[in-house]
């Protein structure tokens, strides 16, 4: 006896039937997956057709190869058993596809059987039970454990059930096939072969086995067709949009926000309505799996404020349907939601920490950030709608050109009895210390330009300051969405720094570092940017900078969002603080991209925070936790935020907050 | 309804003001100019009336070249026109002249209601609504915290702080002058296409002949106030923290610095 299986046994002569109701079902799914494509091209152009292989790339490594979504163990292994078994099992059904209709009948060739058909029995069986085992984690996580992050919608379910269906259906009407035929080699056809064993001839015949069979055939086919129907209309789209999104990934700078270009002569500013989105930004919309790691992970919903970036993005898609109708041209009329104000709320567009927590840890490349702004654009600068409190905040930066009431002619007044010299006095240096408006004016922050100012020295560097010739760098009311003031801001600096033939840059401020290093080059503005963790850490391991004194007690490290997600400066303060200190570094639990927001971000340092818990007492409370006695940061926007947090709570006697700057000029 | 809002271009609240070398002045280099923040609760007030009434919101101010731009920046939250009161012989002009200037200007164009801030942040004088309404013969009410347009749009009620702080509320027929105190509204921002359209604007520019003045009458000349000398108030001296346990004591110590050294009790 031949080692193979008849394709269509004991079903009778269906091949033509089967073969029409396919051709059917992927018609269906190509309409609805096509009715999608339609509805995201109803966004603008963006290019993203660049980097080909690099997206191949990422489709292979994030979408079959799991990267992100493997980084949590328990829904990462499930997911990847379920998406791998049915990976092979189509290959499978493909190859027997291949085996009856094409090289059968055409090069009169057949393969299936001998060795071949066993290997390809037994990897087949094996990946259906992990299949199954796959939707049966997903199944319990979802309503047993329940984890806050996921909201259960009956497309949940009914994706899950019908999974499950198709595949017990599968193994049953394989166990009935080998029951009835009984071939040894079809112990390889492991799981098969155990099922079949359970159709004993002692209580069922062989006779009633084939009906069975027969019965089980055809359920097994009509819910794998419901289920390929299905796809197209359903959370199992995901399986392509989600693909396309990694495919269509940016490959921009994370810390780079898209500028309105030529804003002079624009007429409408920011998103208000779906169609306004690009159409890489729409098909987000589809593209995620409401997985919820992003509001896990999120300061602003886990501090009990309104926003969930996993809702922004779903209630994006709520109105995206609804104004499908309206999209039409025969219905322009069609009254749907507004985006800002109805489908998404000002208090949740004002909620966000622009902390890319959401966007780093998305398995499948939604991009949160762009939205949160083009939609904060258009409340700032079509309807000037937002919180009061950034009124006088942007008026201080249009006149005295900080977003505090300091007289612009006050800037360098830290630098008194420093003699820190001025481009305008001598412009030949090194490199510009750029203070920044915190370092410039906030008493904690000028602490750290002093001490910056104490280490440079030391280390022997020329340097100069801009003085009172240097301007907010825009990066706050840009975040807010005040586009044309931050590009005002930008432009003026850019016109001085390059009168000075400005080449190198030195930052405390991770938030002008971003800037400069990301967003500057849009406007013409190109320079090499250091932050002064990367740079102390050089002086030192250059032999520039001579320690000889440790820090006493233990440190923690509070990453800063816009130093280490948004541009992966993980190493170098922990490296600084390896050097210079005596006791043990102890990290957060939340640490480098895991790393929680101060609250600062996204110009949310000049507004109040009226909604929910206090972001920075939340992080001073994880810093208390690892019992060290100083946390080490590196950026104003976080000093004053943990500063605050620390004095909120009463753990002055326990704990304190020092830039990383001020422990090393404290050691010199 | 024609609202007219008189605005002053006054440096910017937070300037370094410094006196110049002969004290005929202060040092105007390196100042930024700003619209009077008073004079934007106004400017608010009327644009809000526009919303409400329908008309059309003029602004008018008197200054040199560079008081275009505040009067630009009023356009772009919402003013419909500009008037710019400007030639070189109105610089120095006091309260009483400025008024005078002002009300020339405003009696040739159509006013239902003319808003202004209670004062200028520059030298606080507190006086040209109070002129104005002289010159332009009509009611004023001033320190406004609130206002409320009747229905037929014949009088206005506005509650105003008197100076020990209690509230009086003030019924006048229009056409009137109100002059703005800060908790009267909550001046928006300027809108982007508000900031554009602000640049398209037309700011009629008027001058000594255009309102027929000679120049003696205005400037320095005219004016009845002369300013002889500038100088800076002295420095104030850094708080003082009395140190001490027994609260009678340090009472004592507070009282003794209180009567000799403050000299108020
Ligand atoms: S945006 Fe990404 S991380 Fe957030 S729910 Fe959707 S797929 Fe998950
Ligand atoms: S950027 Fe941060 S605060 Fe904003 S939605 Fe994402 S995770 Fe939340």
């Amino acid at each position: 006896m031949d080692v193979t299986r008849e394709i269509f046994w004991n079903v009778g002569n269906v091949a033509l039937i089967v073969y029409i109701l396919s051709a059917i079902v992927v018609f269906i799914l190509v309409y609805g997956f096509y009715k999608r494509v339609k509805l995201w091209r109803v966004g603008k152009e963006e290019k993203r057709g660049d980097f080909i292989w690099e997206r191949v790339k990422s489709v292979l490594l994030f979408g079959f190869g799991h990267k992100k979504t493997l980084n949590e163990t328990y829904p990462g292994i499930s997911h990847f058993i379920l998406f791998w078994g049915f990976v092979i099992l189509f290959l499978g059904t493909l190859i027997i596809f291949l085996q009856e209709d094409v090289f059968s009948p055409i090069f009169n060739l057949f393969f299936l059987h001998g060795n071949f058909y066993l290997w390809f029995s037994l990897i087949l069986d094996f990946s259906g039970a992990l299949a199954i085992i796959g939707v049966l984690l997903a199944l319990y996580r979802r309503y047993v454990i329940k984890p806050d992050r996921l909201d259960n919608i009956f497309d949940d379910f009914f994706s899950l059930i019908l999974i499950l269906l198709v595949l017990v259906t599968g193994f049953l009407t394989e166990g009935a096939r080998i029951a009835a035929t009984r071939p040894d080699f079809e112990r390889w056809s492991f799981f098969g072969w155990h099922i079949a064993l359970l159709f004993n001839p002692s209580w069922i015949e062989v006779a009633s086995l084939l009906v069975w069979h027969k019965i089980f055939w055809w359920v097994h086919l009509g819910l794998a067709f419901l289920l390929i129907g299905y796809l197209g209309y359903s959370k199992l789209l995901h399986i392509f949009s989600s693909s396309l999104s990694l495919f269509f990934r940016s490959f921009e700078p994370k810390g780079k926000l898209k500028p309105i270009l030529d804003i002079e002569n624009q007429e409408s500013f920011g998103v208000s309505k779906v169609e306004e989105f690009s159409w890489r930004q729409l098909l987000d919309a589809d593209a995620c799996t409401r997985c919820g790691r992003c509001q896990d992970i999120c300061p602003a919903y886990l501090s009990e404020k309104p926003l969930s970036p996993k809702k922004l993005i779903q209630d994006l898609k709520t109105n995206l349907l609804l104004s499908s109708k309206s999209l039409k041209k025969e219905n322009p009329e069609e009254k749907r939601p507004h985006l800002v104000g109805q489908s998404i709320s000002e208090d949740e567009l004002w909620s966000c920490t622009t902390c890319f927590a959401c966007q780093e840890t998305c398995p499948v490349f939604v991009e949160h950030l762009q939205k949160v702004i083009d939609l904060r654009r258009y409340l700032v600068l079509m309807e000037a709608k937002f919180p009061q409190e950034l009124t006088p905040m942007f008026k201080n930066l249009e006149t005295n050109y900080n977003p505090w009431a300091f007289g612009f002619a006050t800037r360098a007044d830290w630098t008194k009895g420093l003699e820190v010299k001025s481009l305008s006095e001598d412009n030949d240096v090194e490199i510009l210390f750029w203070v920044g408006c915190s370092g410039s004016f906030d008493d904690r922050s000028k602490k750290v330009s002093k001490a910056l100012v104490k280490i440079l020295r030391k280390a022997n560097i020329n340097f100069g300051i801009l003085g009172n010739e240097e301007k907010c760098c825009g990066e706050p009311a840009r975040r807010i969405g005040n586009e044309y003031l931050g590009q005002i801001l930008i432009q003026q600096n850019i016109e001085v720094l390059k009168n000075y033939g400005v080449k190198k840059i030195l930052f405390t401020c991770p938030h002008g570092y971003n800037t400069f290093k990301n967003e500057y080059p849009q406007f013409g503005g190109e320079f090499e940017v250091f932050h002064h963790t990367d740079f102390i850490l050089d002086l030192i391991q250059k032999g520039r900078l001579k320690i000889e004194k440790k820090i006493n007690g233990d440190l923690t490290y509070h990453d800063s969002c816009y130093l280490g997600r948004y541009n992966d400066i993980y190493d170098s303060p922990r490296e600084i603080l390896k050097h210079i200190s005596d006791g043990k570094i102890k990290e957060m639990e939340r640490k480098r991209e895991k790393s929680f927001c101060c609250g600062a971000g996204g110009g949310r340092m000049w507004m109040e925070e009226n909604l929910g818990k206090r972001i920075n007492q939340l992080r001073v409370m994880e810093a208390e936790k690892t019992d060290a006695k100083t946390i080490a940061s590196a950026c104003p926007y976080c000093l004053t935020m943990l500063s605050d947090g620390i004095k909120e709570k009463g753990l002055e006697e326990k704990l304190e907050t020092k830039d990383i700057a001020e422990l090393v000029a404290s050691l010199l | 309804m024609n609202i007219v809002v008189c605005i002053k271009q006054v440096p910017d609240t937070e300037t370094k003001i410094q006196i110049n070398s002969d004290g005929s002045g202060i040092v105007t280099e390196g100042i930024k100019y700003v619209v009077n923040p008073y004079d934007e609760y106004a400017l608010e007030e009327g644009v809000r009336l526009k919303e409400k009434f329908g008309g059309e919101v003029t602004v008018i101010s008197l200054g040199p070249e560079r008081a275009k731009e505040a009067i630009r920046n009023c356009l772009a939250v919402g003013a419909d026109k500009g008037i710019h009161l400007n030639d070189p012989s109105f610089e120095g002009s006091d309260s009483y002249v400025t008024a005078k200037i002002l009300a020339k200007a405003i009696s040739e164009i159509p006013f239902d209601i003319i808003l202004t801030g209670k004062q200028g942040v520059d030298f606080d004088n507190s006086q040209v609504f109070a002129y104005l309404a002289n010159f332009l013969n009509l009611p004023f009410v001033s320190v406004v915290m609130d206002l409320e347009l009747s229905s037929d749009l014949k009088s206005v009620t506005a509650k105003r702080e008197g100076e020990g702080g209690e509230k009086e509320m003030i019924q006048i027929p229009l056409p009137a002058i109100i002059a703005a105190q800060k908790d009267l509204n909550q001046p928006r921002y300027a809108s982007l296409p508000g900031i554009m359209k602000a640049k398209k604007k037309e700011i009629k520019n008027l001058t000594l002949s255009d309102l027929d003045f000679s120049a003696d009458e205005v400037g320095e000349k005219g004016s009845r106030v002369k300013v002889k000398n500038y100088s800076l108030p002295p420095e104030r001296k850094a708080g003082q923290i009395i140190q001490g346990e027994d609260p009678t004591e340090v009472c004592e110590i507070l009282v003794k610095l209180l009567r000799e050294e403050a000299k108020i009790i």
